[in-house]
């Protein structure tokens, strides 16, 4: 997580084309059906998680990705 | 989507919200630049705007969302296997629970004995445009939010 130009990059600090596009990739984004990949998440009081601890909880898992902005 | 959470929770839907990265920076919700500033944007999403799900916070260089598609406000419905059975690019909470109830009707149909094989279905579904309500989120963010958007798209 230290790479000070992805960080910079993705946290873009302008809604400017030319920062905010490059990000937009659904369509190569994981296929449906075939095993997908897990990252570490963190709940609101810091405390470790992953995706896939979250996702073996339940028959099925609603993940909706935003922000404030 | 909170009330979809509900509905479906005795069913062992599970319904979280993952913190991304700012869309829309402005004065009053810049850009992000370290974690501890990630958990104070999530809490207000839970404080000020009413997301009763429990939130999770990405990476700061999100990378789980980039995995995914990096689209603003995209859902994934996943399986226990980790598999995913529903993605989205927005995110409309019609569209969700249609999702949701289909695959549960899979499981009905399963116990009643019908054999099913999986297959991929493309679909176009439609969302609410409501201009006002998203302009006023561009304010809550700050003038900036509002300027860049208007010179992005007119």
């Amino acid at each position: 997580m230290g790479d000070p130009e992805l960080l910079a990059s993705y946290n873009y600090d302008e809604f400017i084309p030319e920062k905010f596009m490059r990000w937009l990739n659904f369509t190569a984004s994981p296929l449906l059906g075939e095993p997908s990949p897990d990252f570490p998440l963190w709940d609101l009081d810091g405390r470790a998680t992953s995706l896939s601890a979250t996702w073996s909880r339940y028959t099925y898992l609603i993940v909706e990705f935003g922000s404030f902005t | 989507m909170n009330a979809i959470a509900d509905r479906f929770a005795s069913q062992n839907v599970g319904s979280i919200f993952l913190y991304t990265h700012e869309a829309h920076p402005g004065e009053n919700y810049p850009h992000l630049a370290s974690m501890e500033r990630k958990f104070q944007h999530a809490r207000d999403l839970r404080e000020k705007l009413g997301v009763t799900r429990p939130i999770l916070v990405d990476a700061l260089d999100g990378a789980c969302h980039r995995a995914y598609g990096s689209m603003p406000n995209m859902t994934w419905i996943f399986a226990k296997s980790g598999v995913p059975v529903y993605k989205s690019d927005w995110t409309d909470h019609h569209s969700v629970s249609n999702a949701v109830e289909y695959f549960l009707g899979v499981a009905t149909r399963r116990r009643a004995g019908e054999r099913l094989a999986p297959f991929r279905v493309e679909r176009l579904d439609f969302k609410n445009k409501d201009m006002d309500a998203f302009y006023k989120g561009l304010e809550r963010n700050g003038p900036k939010a509002i300027r860049e958007y208007r010179a992005a798209f007119g």
